[in-house]
């Protein structure tokens, strides 16, 4: 075992330095500028045919542990546009099965987009969530999330359990502030627990394991649209960055990578399919 | 890989992570021989740490009836069913820990229950092993048999719910070796529910992240046994701390009765965790049931205990069970009587070796009557 670790590390490591350069060899999304004003949401609006479709291929996470060496998505498609002020992007893939539900053993779809927190053109961070130093900011959608705000949050003798019947929470006898400890995860404002906004979390990452969403910054807004087999997801965002945040101007340059889950085959976390690094080239 | 050693299983092991025992050590004893699965243990734990949304079939603290009873469903038997048969006999184990079964791609062997494993917490209760032939008289013992077993997260000295997580959202704290999940960093992945072989890490589907027994932490802080342990009605349960292998501590109840006496074993040894839980097995259940379950150590353990009367360090150390709330850290048997004291030396409870007998006359002069036995 302790081989198998070491052998991947020092692949990481080596792809890590291959994708540390924008190389003539990477795939290019061009953002274009369309006259419709953001924050854009809708993965049907009629400007989506204007812009320019990348594929982009995903591979396994296959550096660290654990891992799903057959991940069910291999590619997805991927257009971008801004207004000047907001930047979207529309990501389509293949799903046979639309995962939303979230019990011990249903996961979620989700797609991620990763860029560089400082975009240097010749010392980019890992693709793979990034290395110490190598600070990369991550927007995360979740069809959970998606669900939460179409529908509410699911509650355990409705949606998740049509049949059961629960007597009494704590919630229901004390103060708020008091049954806080009765409330696990949301009792401490873990913002992976539930979307009362938006179905995208903003994060950022140096590394695996290091993932960190940022509750002071959480702008990144979208949607998902789930029909005929393929899930299209809009993640939108301004701009302009804040301080110590990503940020991007019409004319300017950076890089993006993507990272897709399917739920129904049981992928989270490090069970992933991931792309590397592609150019980013917005349109003045 | 990191190698650590496993003193259950008398041997270094693979672990993610390098070795570093904690100043004190988390432990739980339970006597088997004294449960009766009354589940009040279960319900303190529930009502005070468990009685939330998502939480509903969550149990940190079960108690199962072997050999049919199981929460979740199957949890013991799918997992050695996967890691096959190994060779648990003797006192350095042969076979190899979840550790060293790890598949590809994984950091230990194990695997996610299904939802409904976790829909029926006493399946299998009182059912017992074995059928009664044509013609068969009762006998004492029993030829059937079954028992109960008290579960609780085992506070592993190398945890697999730890070692499981990429997010390292899980940690054994240095000051009393509690393994506890941090509800801000986790995101769900049930990494550790998958990894934990005696499922103690559960999922929560409202709060979407994991949840595990918090070993009463804020009661041990102040020097309190576990709500499980002060409210056992059979008083089967102690809770306190284990020395460390080469550190073994006479005056310790724990240790006396775990590394002197040899009366209770971990269980199952054989997955390379160093479980923190010690078992006095039951002792009218066949060994070659229990050697699998509790390791090599457990017909050497029913026989000393089988003997209890005759040691009466071990018999005061078995006496301090469901004696006081709080933790006890030394104890001394002295001129017939137990004695528990806190770790400043303040004593804590006092429980003499054998009950005095009394005999009262069946007819009471003073009121005229005579005295029923209501036993
Ligand atoms: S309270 Fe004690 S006797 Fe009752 S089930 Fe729990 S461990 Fe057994
Ligand atoms: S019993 Fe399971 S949850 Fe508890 S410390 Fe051990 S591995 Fe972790």
């Amino acid at each position: 075992m302790s081989t198998r670790w070491g052998t991947r590390l020092v692949l990481a490591a080596a792809l890590a330095l291959v994708a540390g350069e924008v190389g003539a060899q990477m795939a290019e999304l061009r953002v274009v500028r369309v006259r419709e004003k953001g924050p854009f949401r809708d993965p049907a609006a009629a400007f989506w045919k204007d812009a320019p479709a990348t594929p982009v291929a995903l591979l396994p996470q296959a550096m660290t542990l654990p891992n799903n060496l057959k991940p069910a998505v291999q590619s997805l498609q991927a257009k971008a546009v801004h207004d000047g002020k907001w930047l979207a992007l529309l990501l389509e893939w293949p799903d046979a099965t639309r995962s939303d539900r979230i019990v011990v053993d249903q996961f979620g779809d989700q797609v991620a987009i990763e860029f560089p927190a400082e975009f240097k053109k010749d010392a980019l961070p890992s693709p793979m969530m990034g290395n110490p130093g190598g600070r990369v900011e991550i927007w995360q959608w979740r069809a959970a999330f998606q669900q939460d705000l179409e529908r509410g949050r699911p509650q355990v003798t409705n949606d998740l359990y049509p049949n059961a019947h629960a007597d009494v929470y704590p919630d229901e006898l004390l103060r708020a502030i008091d049954a806080r400890p009765y409330m696990g995860a949301v009792g401490v404002d873990n913002l992976i627990t539930h979307a009362d906004k938006s179905p995208v979390l903003e994060q950022l990452a140096e590394g695996w394991g290091s993932l960190t969403i940022q509750p002071d910054d959480q702008r990144a807004d979208g949607k998902g649209v789930w029909a005929d087999g393929t899930w299209r997801v809009v993640v939108t965002h301004p701009l302009a960055g804040g301080e110590g945040h990503v940020g991007f101007a019409p004319g300017g340059e950076s890089a993006v990578a993507f990272a897709v889950w399917d739920g129904g085959s049981r992928e989270v976390g490090p069970r992933k399919a991931w792309s590397t690094w592609a150019a980013l080239k917005l349109a003045e | 890989m990191p190698k650590v050693y496993n003193w259950q299983i008398g041997r270094e092991m693979d672990y993610p992570y390098e070795g570093a025992r904690p100043k004190k050590q988390f432990a739980m004893l339970f006597d088997t021989n004294k449960c009766i699965a009354c589940q009040t243990c279960t319900v303190a734990c529930k009502t005070t740490w468990t009685p939330g949304r998502g939480q509903e079939y969550m149990f940190w603290n079960n108690v199962e009836t072997k050999p049919y009873g199981y929460y979740p469903l199957g949890w013991d038997v799918k997992i050695l069913e996967q890691h096959g048969v190994q060779d648990v006999g003797g006192p350095v184990y042969k076979g190899k820990t979840l550790f060293e079964s790890a598949p590809s791609g994984e950091r230990i062997l194990g695997y996610l229950p299904e939802d409904l494993d976790y829909a029926h917490p006493n399946v299998g209760e009182d059912d017992s092993f074995g059928d009664m032939q044509q013609g068969e008289l009762l006998q004492i013992p029993h030829m059937q048999w079954m028992y109960y077993l008290p579960r609780i997260c085992n506070h592993c000295t190398y945890p697999a719910c730890l070692a499981s997580c990429p997010r390292m959202s899980i940690y054994k704290r240095e000051e009393d070796g509690i393994v506890l999940l941090d509800q801000t960093r986790c995101r769900g992945y049930r990494e550790c529910v998958k990894g934990c072989p005696y499922k103690k890490t559960f999922f929560n589907p409202i709060t979407r992240v994991s949840e595990k027994c918090i070993g009463c932490y804020p009661a041990v802080e102040g020097g309190r046994q576990t709500q499980c342990t002060i409210t056992c009605i059979g008083k089967i349960r102690l809770q306190g701390f284990i020395g460390k292998p080469d550190e073994i501590r006479e005056d310790n109840p724990i240790d006396y009765i775990v590394r002197v006496a040899k009366i209770a074993c971990p269980l199952y040894p054989q997955f390379g965790l160093e479980p923190n839980t010690y078992y006095i097995p039951p002792v009218h259940v066949p060994p070659r049931y229990l050697v699998q379950m509790f390791g090599a150590g457990v017909e050497r353990a029913i026989a000393g205990y089988r003997k209890a009367a005759d040691d009466e360090k071990l018999l005061g150390a078995l006496l301090l069970f469901g004696a006081t709330p709080m933790i006890i850290h030394h104890y001394k048997v002295e001129a017939g009587v137990s004695i528990g004291f806190d770790e400043k030396g303040g004593e804590l409870v006092r429980v003499p070796l054998r009950e005095a007998i009394h005999v009262r006359a069946a007819f009471d002069e003073q009121h005229q009557a005579y005295r029923t036995n209501i036993t």
